[in-house]
Order: C-alpha cells, then structure tokens, then sequence
C-alpha cells in the first residue's frame, strides 16, 4: 500500500504546479482555491447518493406527510388532523399501538438475552461451530419462508396441536393464530427464532474482542463463573448490546411479512401492528389518508426511539 | 494495487471506470424508457389484450380467444398478474395512461361501479342491449353490472354457491343430497358422529369469511338479503340475528372446520373423506376434479336449501367482469371482442375450460354438476341473489368482513358483530351517498 501511494504522490497534480500546461489552463485554478474546489468535487460524489436518497425517500416521505391532512372522499379535501384522532377513536388502531408495544417489547427483550445467552454458552465449546449453523441459519431465511413454515407448525390442524394430542395434552391444543393475545405472542416467537442469530454472531463477535488479559486478571483477583461474567464480560459486551437493542428495536416497530402471511393481521384485525394496519388502510380499506397518517406516525415512532436510544447510548468514543 | 502508480497506468483504469458508469448509465436508460414504453400493452394486430388476475386461466382465455377471432379477428392476449391486491392497485393506475390495457377482468357491483365513476371504462349499454335482445344475458344480471343506468361490464361467468359432497362418503353414511333444511341438520350430525367434520368455513384469506353469513342470511330471508345488501335493512334486524345464531350453534357443535382451515386443501379433504360438504363457488369444481375425482361420477353439489320451507329457494351468484377501458389501445378490437364474448360458441369453449357455468342462459355448462344445478335454478325459478363480496361500497365490505372473521373464532357475539356491522353500514353507505352527490 504504502509503495504505491508513494509513487503516486509525484504524479499527482498539484495546484500550484501544472507542469507543461498553458497559463490559460491554470486560470480557473486560481479563481477556485483548492478548499473550494475540494468542496465542489466531494458535492459532486455526494449528488448521486443525495439525489436518489431525495427522490426514493424524503419525497415520498414528504408526499406522505401531505397526503395525511387530506380526507378519504372521492373529492378529497383538507381535513386538518382527522387522520391523526382516529389513532384516538379507532378500536383497530389502539389495538395495533398495543400489538406494536408488544413486539418491541418481545423483539427487543428476547433476541438479547437469547442471544447473549447462546453466544457466551457456545463461545469456546468444541461444537459450538455447529451450535452456531442451527442458530443462525433461520435468520438466512426470508420472513415470509419462515412464516409459511411457521403456519405449519401453528395452524389449529397443524404441527403444534397434533405434537399435544399425541402426548395426550389434549386440553392444551388450541387455535394459536385465531385468538388475541395468543396470536401476537406465538408469533413474536416466531419471531425470535429467526432473529436470534444474528444477536447470536453479534455477541460472539463481541465477546472475541474482549482482552485476555481481562480475564486473566478477573481469575487471579478470584473472580469465576457468574461474577466473572457480570462484572467482567457483561461491561465490555456493551457496545454489542446497543447495536443489538437498536436494530431489534426497529425491527419490531417495522414488523410485517411475518404476521402479513400468518394472520394477514386477522382475525377481525386484531393481531395487526401498526406496519400491517399502514397497508391495510391505504390498500385494502381504500383509505389512503388514514394510511398516510399511519406510517407518519409510525416513521416519528422508529425516528425517536431510535434517536432518544442511540444518543444515550452511543457517545463519540463510541464507548 | 500497483495498477494505480503511474500516470500511464492510471488512464486506462479511470476509462475503465468511466465505461462501466456510462454501461450502467445506458443499461438503466435502456430500462426506463422499456418501462416507458409500456410493450406489454402495445398494439399487436389479430388481438386484444386481457389483463386479469388469474394466471391458471391463461389456456381458457387463449381458448375463447381463437373462437373469439373466427367472429371478429381478434384473439385474447391475456396479462396476468397473480396477485389480486396488486392486480386492483396496478390497474386502476394504468386505466390513467394511454396504454391501458384493451379488457380488464373485473369484480361485478360496486368494485364496478367504484372504476365506472373515476369515468375511465367505457360505456357498453348497447352491447348489453343487443345481448338482451338475443337472451344471451337476462335482465336482472344488468344490476350488478351498471353504474347510473349504464353498462360498464360484461358478464366473464356465473358461479353459484353451492355446497360440494364426496359421493362415496354419502353413500357409506346413508345420506343423500337435502332437499330441506332438516336433512341438511341431519346429514351433518350423521357426518359429526362417523368423525367427519360436516362442513367447511374458514376466515383465512380475509374473504371467505363472509361465504356462511351471505349463505345463511339469504337461506333465512331472501328477501331481507336483498334489502340488507341494498343498505334498506339493518344489520341488527331478527333475520341476520337467527342467521348468526344459526352459524353459532353450528360452530358450538363441532360441525365446521377450525377458521384458519385453508380452503386450498378443501378439495383434498373432501376427498380424503375428512369434512363432509364444502360450501364454495361452483368455480371450486376444477379444484375438485384435479385431486383426480369427476364431476357427478365421485362427487356433486347441491345449493343449500331454506331454513324455512316455505321459504323461496334462492342461489347466491358471483360473476366476474369483462370491461373495456375508454383509453384502450385498441379500443374498436375490444369492443368487438365484448359484444361477442357472450356468444354461446365462445362461451363452450371457456366454460368447458372453467368447469363453471356460463351468464348466458342459452350456453349449458359442459360439467354435468353445474349444469344440472343450472337447469333446476332455471325451472324451478330460483331467486338468484348477488355475492355479498360485491353488494356494497368496498369499504363496508372489507370492514364487515373483518368483523365476520372476528365472531367465527369467537372473539365477539353475535349480537356485537351485528352492531359493529350495522354501525359501519350507516357510516360507509352515507360516505358513499355523499361522493355520489
């Protein structure tokens, strides 16, 4: 590396000496110093990347934003915050914040302590390679393959139900998607069984980067098992913990395909999150307005929470 | 890393660079202006293009299409786009541009009348007239089919709910095909006690839902039925309440299968002997003749009979629709196409290939199931009843259907589900009154 940006320095043109050009060429040089000029050429690298960011994201963001404070008639006119008080009177829509509380709390809860707990159980062992595969190789899966998997196991003639009655556990068979909060529970587990790895390789990662010598020192200072883990690994698995807290927690704000194919957010939309009631306003109830207002909610609610917990948690040192 | 130490080297590698952007750059040109073009839509001589949502009926209409063409000489080109939710949303998008598709396959009632008042279908009330004149429609299908007097859509079938029956299951427990409402108890507590579960009803895919309330609703009441899908009836009137108690006891006994049975594996368990009688459109006849069983040989169908009987008979119906967008591509080739689709040599061919029944009266369908069923409706002057699915704004629909799927795993009574349902009939009518105004 260091040989061939040795050799390229000479090669470079520098502002000032442009050996074997025409004075004329040099002209704009001097008009633009080179702290303009840097500025000019980072913008130009920048405008792809800005500009599709723009179109993709913050102009349909702000079309949404717009479309929200407008009615679902025919002719739709302006309707100020109507949209926004059905969150209010809306039995659908309470349920889906309460469904939605429920999955952040579920994706963000179980994914680390699972996580945590598989990544420090198999750290060192000899299978753990092969513990590891099991565990992560759900997570490979797309949401919907692992919910039409899921529907096999959960579907009230499916898996689960035969599994009960063949041990005799008759009285325990039921109809896991049918019944709220029955149905938004099995599913977070669902859920977890996917997500889990990658907390998983999270921590292992986490906990390959934590000195030896840490250990080393916790053991002579006689320090073992539980409190060696708690007052030694725990502390120094933080930053992990953040990256995991943060994307599950987005994760479950933004959860759909799983429950879109297992529930369809039924019966009677009482399994919905608010990512599946965004859809079901504007594409199945014609409701566009609704809709909109929905995922303006939705995208303030992933934006602060993300914002209020990253800003705690990560400091500038990133520490 | 070398390659980047000399001036020399440095050129070539930037061109490289620089050629590959301009590749991608006139790769996503070449895309956008693909996409611009809109080919799949653009005129091809001899055909008409046919955007549906149904990819396994691509044969029937490629079928239809060549007798089609022998009347007018245009043959079917059909688009599919296998899912319904897309289909609606892509459709009534493209039904802006200039390149609308020539026909569109469309939901009859107020899933029509919703398109025909954006005004971008074409007015086909003198096809229908014609088609009148020469009964090849009869006129209380127009209904469905209408927007403020006039025609936007062609009749694509005309399926019946009826309830389909494995014979040798009947035949092993003694039953046959009710005639009254008590055989039909007693066929389901025979099929209950042998182990078979008597009946199918399921609220997975939204939809099915509502399939026992119309059945049920309309077997009470006919006329009620009509009434209460007209928005002239209320939803907490005696008649819907005996029909969902009616339901309720039926689930309380065991006699359907759990709500998120999947309705695909009906025809299989029908088969296997599993569920007795699985009420379904009459298009459900395919399914059941792939699982390798022939129509009226290994099993048939019967339309459910009143609860009272004295009672008039009735049958529900769906029919899908053909329309024609007013920016068509071809718009003189897809009238044409519309003015002949319900020509009984056309209509052989397609429903030979659907298994279903025809709207045309004077067309038999060639399954001797549906047309037995058929030929009884006609005789016997059943009242033919529209599916619930189609009989009001969208809106009340989708909702109502929500509140269905909610009471058939239990979690609301009969008497909340009737009132959450009438509450939003007053809402969703006096919306759609409102835009009409």
């Amino acid at each position: 590396m260091s040989s061939s940006v040795d050799q390229r320095r000479p090669s470079l043109p520098g502002p000032h000496t442009p050996p074997g050009t025409d004075p004329a060429g040099s002209e704009p040089v001097r008009r633009f110093p080179r702290r303009v000029r840097d500025k000019v050429a980072g913008a130009g690298f920048l405008a792809p990347a800005v500009l599709l960011v723009g179109a993709l994201l913050l102009v349909p963001f702000a079309t949404t934003v717009y479309r929200s404070f407008f009615d679902d008639r025919r002719v739709s006119g302006f309707a100020g915050f109507d949209n926004y008080t059905l969150f209010l009177n809306d039995p659908v829509l309470t349920r889906s914040i309460q469904n939605t509380l429920m999955w952040v709390v579920g994706t963000v809860v179980l994914p680390l302590v699972l996580g945590l707990a598989i990544a420090v159980l198999t750290d060192g062992a000899r299978w753990s390679r092969a513990a590891r595969m099991v565990v992560v190789l759900p997570y490979a899966l797309s949401g919907s393959a692992v919910a039409v998997v899921w529907n096999f196991i959960l579907n009230t003639d499916g898996a689960a139900n035969q599994a009960l009655k063949a041990f005799g556990l008759d009285s325990f068979a039921r109809g896991w998607l049918l019944e709220w909060p029955g149905n938004t529970l099995v599913m977070i587990l669902a859920n977890t069984w996917q997500s889990a790895g990658v907390a998983v390789i999270l921590f292992l990662v986490g906990l390959q980067t934590i000195p030896r010598e840490t250990i080393e020192a916790a053991s002579l200072d006689g320090a073992a098992g539980w409190r060696q883990f708690w007052y030694v690994v725990l502390p120094q698995l933080r930053t992990v913990s953040v990256i995991v807290v943060g994307t599950s927690l987005v994760n479950g704000l933004k959860s759909f395909d799983l429950i879109w194919v297992l529930t369809q957010g039924g019966p009677g939309r009482q399994s919905e999150t608010l990512a599946v009631s965004m859809y079901q306003e504007t594409f199945l109830a014609l409701h566009p307005g609704a809709g909109a207002a929905v995922a303006v909610v939705l995208t303030a609610i992933v934006l602060i929470a993300s914002w209020l917990y990253l800003r705690r948690q990560l400091t500038p040192k990133g520490d | 890393m070398r390659s980047t130490g000399g001036a020399t080297q440095r050129s070539p590698h930037s061109l490289g660079r620089r050629s590959v952007l301009a590749g991608i750059g006139a790769g996503a040109a070449a895309v956008l202006a693909g996409c611009a073009r809109g080919d799949s839509t653009a005129v091809q001589p001899g055909t008409t293009s046919l955007a549906n949502d149904n990819a396994t009926w691509d044969q029937g209409y490629v079928a239809a299409g060549r007798e089609l063409k022998k009347l007018t000489g245009y043959a079917l080109r059909p688009l599919s786009n296998p899912n319904p939710t897309s289909y609606r949303q892509v459709t009534q998008i493209s039904l802006q541009t200039t390149k609308a598709t020539d026909m569109i396959k469309w939901a009859s009632g107020y899933f029509l009348k919703s398109l025909a008042r954006t005004g971008e279908l074409s007015d086909l009330s003198s096809i229908w007239d014609a088609y009148e004149r020469k009964g090849w429609v009869t006129s209380p299908a127009r209904d469905a089919m209408s927007y403020r007097g006039s025609v936007y859509g062609i009749p694509l079938y005309e399926s019946y709910y009826v309830l389909f029956y494995n014979k040798a299951v009947f035949r092993k427990h003694g039953l046959r095909a009710p005639g009254t409402w008590e055989e039909l108890l007693h066929n389901a507590e025979v099929l209950k006690k042998a182990g078979v579960v008597p009946f199918v009803a399921t609220q997975t895919g939204n939809w099915p839902a509502y399939e026992w309330f119309q059945e049920l609703v309309s077997k009470v009441d006919p006329a009620f039925y009509t009434k209460l899908i007209s928005g002239k009836a209320s939803y907490t009137d005696e008649q819907a309440k005996q029909a969902l108690q009616i339901w309720q006891d039926f689930m309380r006994k065991g006699w359907m299968t759990a709500a998120d049975f999947d309705q695909n594996n009906g025809p299989a368990a029908l088969k296997s002997g599993r569920v007795g009688m699985f009420l379904h459109g009459s298009w459900q006849s395919q399914g059941i003749a792939a699982t390798g069983m022939k129509p009226g040989v290994d099993f048939d169908a019967f339309v459910m009979p009143p609860v009272d009987s004295s009672t008039p008979r009735s049958v529900i119906t769906e029919s899908g629709v053909l329309a024609v967008p007013r920016k068509a591509v071809s718009h003189e080739a897809a009238m044409a196409n519309a003015a002949n689709w319900l020509n009984p040599k056309v209509q052989k061919v397609w429903t030979d290939f659907l298994q279903d029944s025809s709207a045309n009266p004077l067309s038999r369908p060639g399954n001797p199931v549906i047309a037995g069923l058929k030929d009884r409706a006609l005789r016997e002057h059943w009242t033919l009843l529209p599916r619930y699915g189609e009989s009001g704004p969208p809106n009340l629909i989708q909702g109502n259907t929500d509140d269905l799927g909610s009471f058939m795993t239990g979690a609301s009574s009969p008497d909340a589900t009737l009132r959450s349902m009438a509450g939003r009939a007053t809402k969703e009518w006096a919306a759609w009154e409102r835009d009409e105004s």
